[in-house]
């Protein structure tokens, strides 16, 4: 006689689950527990890239009398050491890595469970980039004070450590939307090549857009990339500018509107037709 | 007594896709019309060859797919409508596809999961230390799952699938690449879960030794559609009916001659099938053979007896035949089968 | 003695077709895919492009900082671009040696009859890169006044460029060897190339030895550039003498790590 089994409702509840979001975050952090060299691995590769690229902008600077577009040496040395800070905390070949998982169809297992899909990439993403994050300003803040010199404003060096978490928040998402894009594009996860260089220069992260030509300044300032690196990296600079919090929440808004809206669609799609 | 509802039902489910590109764009037909009705309970083995619609219908049951005709009904939910509902009464393990995390141990994964079912701590705990003593797998549990073996990984795999306790579990080719005692291991699991949790077992697989050492019933499908659907229990007496032994010789031996005495010893239902004779160069000349019993006629002990015989055996393995003979068979015998 | 020459010979032809082989196979791999191929192409022209346009910024603003000015960058570029892109697009698997030892490719390598390391490194071409060689090619013919001296001087220095940069790579990555693990390969790999980017002459005292010394990154593109601009033979006697030293070196590291490796990989076993 076979026993019909009386299936043990789990709660039923929304698909986006707060402490099932927690758990994705903190399973990544577990990955770092257990592989811990990962960790030092960021901060001394950070430490290199931001020893180079401050060390030649701060060169420059002293050597053309002292400022430069308003930043001097100790400025420019805090702008680059944050906006490295806030790049290179997010995985590198996130679109390549994500985009993978959708064209080879992968993320068909992601449909399986109960919940929705990209709250949960989201949150693992930022529990990647969280320690990493969190290295790179012990390290930064050291190096910027060691070979910079002090920042005069701590209110401003306080809002720029608010501002790499949002551009931290705002370059995953963006990135997870262009991810989307996989659902439709078959070539979507080789464009993670550009898309860093776009950051690099409309972003702010090799350079202050101040130093751009006006046009140039004009549209990177109406990209979202600034929301990425620049803002950080100015109000670290000592500048502070409560507006560029403003534009990175906006930002926020869109990208993390345009990643549900793109997993969402995307999925739905591919149950159709694939 | 009444029929429960059943726990899956499909009736004409069809699934095309469209390949290639512009001119070369053409329609495979991947799953033509199947219709089938599984009970509670029941531990149903999907068999066919690679390419025959096992992946296919498996997607659309759990409703990751959607078909392009018929219907289907999961525990009462049509699956690609309701999938967000029936992702908690359903739990899937699909190929080797890792749910886990390679760099933790397989407790932290199941703490994710339990996370996204919702599951409070003290369930998930009782959930996880039940199913670990169940499947004598909990000292697997604290280990991280890149130092586990593919079998070992395979069982916490499959644990992760119940955390929730589903109903129904399907499972798409899961022992593939497993070693025998791996695989064997992960038979018995299936066993356990669908006997002591009743949990229902919906299983594909081409090997034929899933079909007899897992499954109350098989389907059998081919190019897209059911050619045969009965309890393994009549299948043995059918189709599942012969074996075969390899034996390997450390000698030359004539294999036609072994046939003519097998056949004057124990008269019909054990051929010579094998490759017979092969002769290394130089002295050491081995040879193999494989012969293929009727085990409805004759013991596989009785024919093993007969050719031990010669005393010279080095090696010795009694196999299942492989799906395609099975398949053939189905084929030559059309009133065995459901065939519409 | 003459069979045994022979021998020896028919080996050695053996050895250097089953490589050129290799080689023939990769690329018609990589080449396989005519629009990905195009595709990729395009997008490294453009990444390097970027970066064109981050130093024409930069010396816009600048002019010259310790005696670099844009000219010099740009034969600095063409060189960087060139041999990076040589030996990460045709040897491409140069940058994973680690990956290639830890994920345990390495022993598929060594039941072949060929040697193990040349095989490894042509069996992988990365046309991303082969990009960047087209790239810094065109670069230098457009931008970097080039006379029939100068190009000569430019693909011989290119030549060591890459030889030493392939030469590090591999050292880095026989680093798995020892520890299992592909980390320090990655972090070699992203230091110098990242060094390289750079002229090493504007940075000060102790960071500019250690990307002479340490990290050779100096040789890889800023001793070379200067010597396109301004042959000097100690330069380029150092430049060969490095780079010939850092590609024996790592040969000898790759052959000590295989004899450690066959006789205690335990490691690979589950």
């Amino acid at each position: 006689m076979i026993t019909v089994p009386r299936p043990v409702a789990p709660p039923e509840g929304s698909a986006v689950r707060p402490a099932a979001l927690v758990a994705a975050f903190a399973t990544q952090l577990r990955v770092y527990r257990r592989a811990p060299t990962a960790l030092l691995v960021h901060s001394v590769f950070y430490l290199m890239v931001t020893a180079v690229l401050s060390g030649l902008w701060r060169v420059a600077v002293a050597a053309t009398g002292g400022t430069m577009a308003g930043y001097d040496p100790t400025a420019i040395v805090w702008y680059i050491t944050t906006t490295e800070a806030a790049i290179l905390g997010v995985r590198q070949r996130l679109i390549e890595d994500e985009g993978e998982e959708i064209v080879s169809g992968r993320i068909e297992l992601d449909l399986l469970r109960p919940a929705a899909v990209f709250p949960l990439k989201y949150a693992a993403q930022l529990g990647e980039a969280g320690p990493k994050l969190i290295c790179s300003i012990v390290v930064g803040v050291t190096w910027a004070r060691l070979f910079g010199g002090a920042i005069a404003d701590a209110g401003a060096l306080a809002l720029a450590g608010l501002a790499l978490v949002l551009a931290v928040l705002v370059n995953v998402a963006a990135q997870l939307a262009m991810v989307a894009l996989s659902f439709w594009l078959h070539d979507v996860k080789s464009t993670w090549f550009l898309y860093q260089k776009l950051v690099f220069v409309l972003g702010g992260m090799l350079l202050p857009l101040e130093v751009l030509p006006a046009t140039a300044q004009t549209v990177a300032k109406a990209l979202p990339f600034m929301a990425m690196a620049y803002v950080p990296g100015r109000l670290a600079a000592g500048h502070v500018e409560l507006g560029l919090l403003g534009l990175q929440a906006l930002w926020l808004v869109v990208m993390v509107t345009a990643a549900a809206v793109g997993y969402r669609v995307g999925l739905a799609r591919m149950v159709r037709h694939r | 007594m009444d029929e429960p509802a059943p726990a899956i039902e499909t009736d004409n489910l069809q699934r095309t896709f469209t390949v290639g590109r512009r001119s070369r764009r053409r329609t495979i037909e991947a799953v033509t019309g199947i219709s089938f009705a599984v009970r509670p309970g029941e531990r149903l083995a999907f068999i066919g060859p690679n390419g025959a619609g096992k992946s296919t219908s498996i997607k659309m049951l759990t409703g990751i797919l959607h078909p392009t005709g018929g219907a289907a009904r999961v525990l009462g939910l049509v699956p690609w409508n309701d999938r967000l509902a029936l992702t908690r009464r359903i739990g899937a393990l699909f190929g080797q596809r890792s749910q886990l995390w390679n760099e933790l141990p397989p407790r932290d994964g199941y703490r994710m999961l339990g996370a996204i079912h919702g599951l409070d701590t003290a369930t998930l705990e009782a959930n996880v230390s039940d199913l670990g003593e169940r499947f004598a797998a909990a000292d697997l549990f604290d280990q991280p799952v890149r130092t586990l073996s593919l079998g070992q990984r395979m069982r916490c795999e499959l644990v992760a699938c119940l955390l929730h306790r589903p109903a129904i579990v399907f499972l798409d080719e899961p022992t593939i690449g497993l070693d025998l005692v791996g695989k064997q291991q992960f038979r018995d699991m299936l066993v356990e879960l669908n006997e002591t949790l009743g949990v229902t077992v919906f299983l594909t697989s081409h090997d034929v030794a899933d079909i007899e050492h897992v499954a109350h019933r098989a389907i059998v499908v081919n190019h897209g559609e059911i050619i045969h659907d009965d309890t393994v229990a009549a299948m043995r007496r059918s189709l599942l009916r012969t074996k075969r032994i390899e034996v390997t010789f450390d000698h030359a031996i004539d294999t036609t001659e072994l046939g003519r005495r097998l056949a004057r010893d124990l008269g019909t239902g054990v051929t010579m099938t094998g490759p017979g004779i092969r002769r290394e160069p130089k002295a050491s000349a081995t040879s193999t053979a494989t012969v293929e019993v009727d085990t409805g006629r004759h013991r596989i002990r009785t024919v093993l007896d007969h050719i031990l015989v010669d005393g010279r055996v080095v090696d010795l393995t009694v196999v299942d035949p492989p799906l395609e003979q099975v398949i053939g068979e189905i084929y030559r015998r059309p009133t065995a089968g459901d065939r519409s | 003695m003459t069979a045994t020459r022979s021998i020896t010979t028919t080996a050695a032809t053996t050895t250097i077709r089953g490589l050129a082989t290799t080689f023939g196979c990769s690329i018609r791999e990589t080449m396989a895919n005519r629009r990905g191929f195009a595709l990729q192409i395009s997008v490294m022209v453009v990444n390097d492009l970027v970066w064109l346009l981050f130093w024409l910024l930069f010396f816009d603003r600048f002019g010259s900082i310790r005696g670099w000015t844009l000219d010099d960058m740009v034969v600095l570029l063409a060189v960087l671009t060139m041999s990076v892109g040589t030996v990460l697009g045709l040897f491409g698997n140069a940058r994973r040696i680690a990956v290639l030892i830890s994920d345990g490719t390495l022993d598929a390598a060594l039941a072949l009859p060929v040697p193990a390391l040349p095989y490894l490194l042509v069996r992988h071409v990365n046309v991303l890169f082969v990009g960047d060689m087209v790239y810094g090619i065109v670069l230098f013919l457009a931008l970097g006044r080039p006379t029939p001296a100068r190009l000569a001087v430019f693909v011989a220095v290119c030549a060591f460029s890459a030889l030493l940069f392939g030469g590090f790579l591999v050292l880095v990555g026989c680093s798995a060897f020892a520890v299992g693990r592909s980390e320090v390969g990655d972090l070699g790999f992203n230091a110098i190339t990242l060094f390289a980017s750079y002229p090493v002459d504007v940075f000060a005292g102790p960071t500019k030895l250690f990307l002479y010394a340490v990290v050779p990154a100096g040789f890889v593109s800023t001793v070379p550039s200067r010597l396109v601009d301004e042959f000097d033979p100690r330069w380029a006697l150092a430049l060969a003498g490095l780079s010939i030293g850092v590609a024996a070196l790592a040969r000898h590291a790759f052959a000590r790590g295989l004899r450690h490796y066959t006789s205690g990989a335990v490691w690979t076993a589950r």
